[in-house]
């Protein structure tokens, strides 16, 4: 015999349990039935509504980020941010001076226009968003694991957006007057699409976290193209970017930037150029560390990736990359060299290596004099 | 492996006593074991051991024995055995006596060892993760690098300067001496002295890290003749490569950035950090003695590192094409 206590119990019980076998029995049934509309077009009813955006609005603040974990007034992370934002985002969102496809408005949810209003979201929240997207709307998540460093270059540019006219947006977001040399025909569009970030061949990137790519063999860019768009090397920007294109689109872009003419270095703190020269010469045996010109330098396989010039902060982050991301987090060939290379170098190496390769004139010799003949008055 | 093959021929005929004495014996031989002493050392240590196994074994019958008769025994041998008397000598005197002739024994076997005459060459030893860096000082003061193999001559006394550079590894030919730890920032020295021709098979013997189980070498004992023609060879860069696909590879060597961390004498290769690959063809074995040196594995080793040695340093290179591979294996093989 049970106590009284627990037999007090067990009538309640079973009725409850009663209850959610016909609730199951109900909802299967409604959903066997059809009986529920799902058409986009009948939209929720208010009630609905209400309750689903408190519940997306409680969900997102539950589980965001606190604040973030490095300074979003960066204008290299801005313009990083817009042009990605330009290419991934402003169709469905809309940008300063332009409205989102309509096709886009008979979406549920709509997607909303980022207004000023909209941006009440905190940066971890916005961040949490862009990351991971919503379920059950048409905000998708981040399309690779491990960069979270570019979804916060868009969480900065959304910080920045509010305020721009029409007219700042399209410069900083490349969508303008950032048509690459010789381009006319039709099948070279997808060029103003990489001009937008990469700029076009006789300047550089607007932001310094994006690679130059002038100075470049045709097969390093042929390979971080399909690498990119194959997903063995992650960058939700770049993926973006290169997926959509065909072989013969990633061949032709390779050729294009293979064939422009590397631009002049930009100055770097001298005292860290010193500490970055002596470590890419000599490597560091120390800490098992190889002299990078081993590989990187003049005499260097034509399939080996050139860093003279290149944009110091690129370089640093794309070493910082390697140096945190887990093992499996890039596949590609490059990492499987480099990542073990950059796990073992210290921060203050990184950023020495950063300075010493930009500052370096990646033009040949004879160019370069020539180049400074013509610029004299 | 190689236990489950001898096993399963014999076990229908064999008895069980046979197959035992068959396990026992069959580690007595090949090059790493110390029931096959050919060094002075190795033989001191070797007799010892079988002076130790014969005492053991006599006490522990002897214990086995008196436990009986404490046991069973009649009842006088029993009161014998319980007084306090036999306690103090079986008990105190007899373990006592025992391990003080013991230490006599071996410290004067240790004494003998540092009165050999020092007329070897010198030889520094650094263990890394996961493999042994070896330099010969020569006579002229010369250094000449090399790895994972150690030539000496036979019945000289080689005194092995032992380094290492990361953690503690130890040194451990057993075939020839004693184990002898490297310690990072310390020099220990071992003296070995090898009395006849041949290869004897050495193993880390402290654990090191993933990779400790694949840190073998090899010491190669050589009439002193041989040797020292040998080490006069070795002080001298290698041929430059003379076939087609060995000139190609020492191009892609050099292109591919290999001499950041391997060194080549004679060609701008001078990297450190990994093991000097001057004579790398003319050793028996690559990958600190884990595959015996051919094209075929030296390719494979370039290509992926990691899958043969488990956390080595050296990176995989999926992006090179295996005519390169093959080109540089090429190139490896030829330098002798």
């Amino acid at each position: 015999m049970a106590p009284p206590s627990r037999r007090r119990w067990r009538q309640p019980l079973r009725i409850a349990l009663a209850l959610a076998v016909i609730a199951g029995l109900a909802g299967a049934g409604f959903a066997a039935l059809g009986a529920y509309n799902i058409a986009a077009s009948t939209g929720h009813w208010a009630i609905t509504e209400r309750l689903l955006r408190f519940g997306l609005w409680r969900s997102v603040a539950v589980r965001a980020p606190d604040e973030a974990p490095i300074p979003l007034k960066d204008s290299d992370l801005i313009r990083l941010g817009a042009g990605h934002f330009e290419q991934g985002c402003a169709t469905c969102h809309g940008a300063p001076g332009r409205t989102a496809d309509p096709v886009t408005r008979t979406m549920l949810p709509t997607p909303p226009p980022l207004h000023r209003e909209m941006l009440e979201w905190s940066d971890g929240e916005l961040f949490f968003i862009v990351r991971h997207g919503i379920k059950y709307t048409g905000m998708p998540a981040w399309p690779v694991e491990d960069r979270d460093d570019e979804v916060w270059s868009v969480v900065a540019f959304l910080r920045a957006l509010p305020d721009l006219t029409p007219d700042q947006y399209a410069t900083l977001a490349g969508s303008r007057g950032r048509q690459p040399q010789g381009l006319e025909r039709d099948a070279d569009a997808p060029l103003s699409a990489c001009a937008a970030c990469h700029g076009d061949g006789a300047e550089a990137p607007s932001s310094r976290l994006v690679p130059r790519l002038q100075g470049q063999s045709e097969s390093v860019l042929r390979t971080a193209l399909d690498d990119y768009a194959d997903g063995r090397r992650a960058s939700g920007i770049m993926r973006l970017a290169a997926a959509p294109l065909t072989a013969q689109d990633r061949a032709a872009l390779a050729r294009h930037y293979a064939a422009l003419a590397p631009l002049p270095p930009a100055p770097a703190d001298e005292a860290l150029v010193q500490t970055g020269a002596r470590l890419a010469t000599q490597g560091d045996r120390e800490s098992r560390v190889p002299a990078c010109l081993s590989c990187h330098g003049p005499a260097a396989r034509p399939d080996f990736p050139r860093l003279e010039g290149q944009n110091a902060r690129y370089l640093a982050q794309r070493l910082r990359l390697w140096h945190e991301a887990p093992a499996d987090a890039d596949t590609s060939a490059w990492a499987q060299v480099m990542a073990p290379i950059a796990r073992r170098l210290n921060a203050d190496q990184i950023d020495a290596l950063a300075a010493y390769f930009s500052a370096q004139d990646p033009r040949p010799r004879t160019a370069a004099s020539g180049t400074s003949g013509e610029t004299a008055p | 492996m190689t236990f489950a093959r001898v096993r399963s021929v014999p076990l229908p005929m064999a008895p069980p006593g046979a197959l035992a004495l068959g396990f026992v014996l069959s580690g007595c031989a090949g090059p790493q074991s110390m029931l096959a002493p050919a060094g002075a050392e190795a033989t001191d240590v070797f007799h010892l051991s079988l002076v130790l196994f014969a005492g053991a074994g006599l006490i522990l019958a002897w214990v086995v024995v008196t436990l009986a008769l404490a046991l069973f025994g009649p009842p006088g041998v029993r009161a014998v055995l319980s007084s306090r008397r036999a306690v103090l000598v079986a008990g105190l005197g007899v373990p006592l006596v025992v391990l003080t002739l013991l230490l006599v024994v071996g410290l004067m076997m240790m004494r003998e060892r540092t009165l050999w005459p020092e007329d070897g060459p010198r030889i520094a030893v650094v263990g890394e993760q996961w493999w042994w860096r070896v330099t010969y000082l020569a006579p002229d003061g010369q250094r000449i690098a090399g790895a994972n193999e150690i030539r000496i001559p036979v019945g000289e006394t080689v005194t092995l300067a032992l380094d290492a550079s990361d953690v503690i590894h130890s040194f451990w030919v057993p075939s020839l001496g004693g184990k002898r730890d490297m310690v990072p920032g310390r020099t220990n020295h071992l003296r070995i002295r090898a009395e006849r021709e041949g290869r004897y098979r050495g193993q880390c013997a402290e654990y090191c890290g993933g990779a400790h189980a694949f840190m073998a070498l090899e010491i190669i004992a050589m009439a002193p003749d041989a040797y020292r023609a040998w080490l006069m060879a070795a002080a001298e860069p290698p041929a430059p490569p003379s076939e087609a696909l060995a000139i190609e590879g020492q191009k892609y060597f050099l292109s591919t950035g290999c001499g950041a961390c391997h060194a080549i004498s004679g060609t701008p290769a001078t990297g450190l950090i990994g093991p000097d690959l001057t004579r790398v063809g003319a050793r028996r074995q690559i990958g600190s003695a884990m595959l015996d040196t051919s094209p075929e594995t030296l390719a494979r080793f370039i290509a992926d590192a990691p899958a043969h040695k488990p956390g080595t340093l050296m990176p995989a290179f999926p992006m090179l094409a295996r005519e390169e591979i093959d080109a540089m294996a090429a190139y490896l093989w030829s330098l002798r």
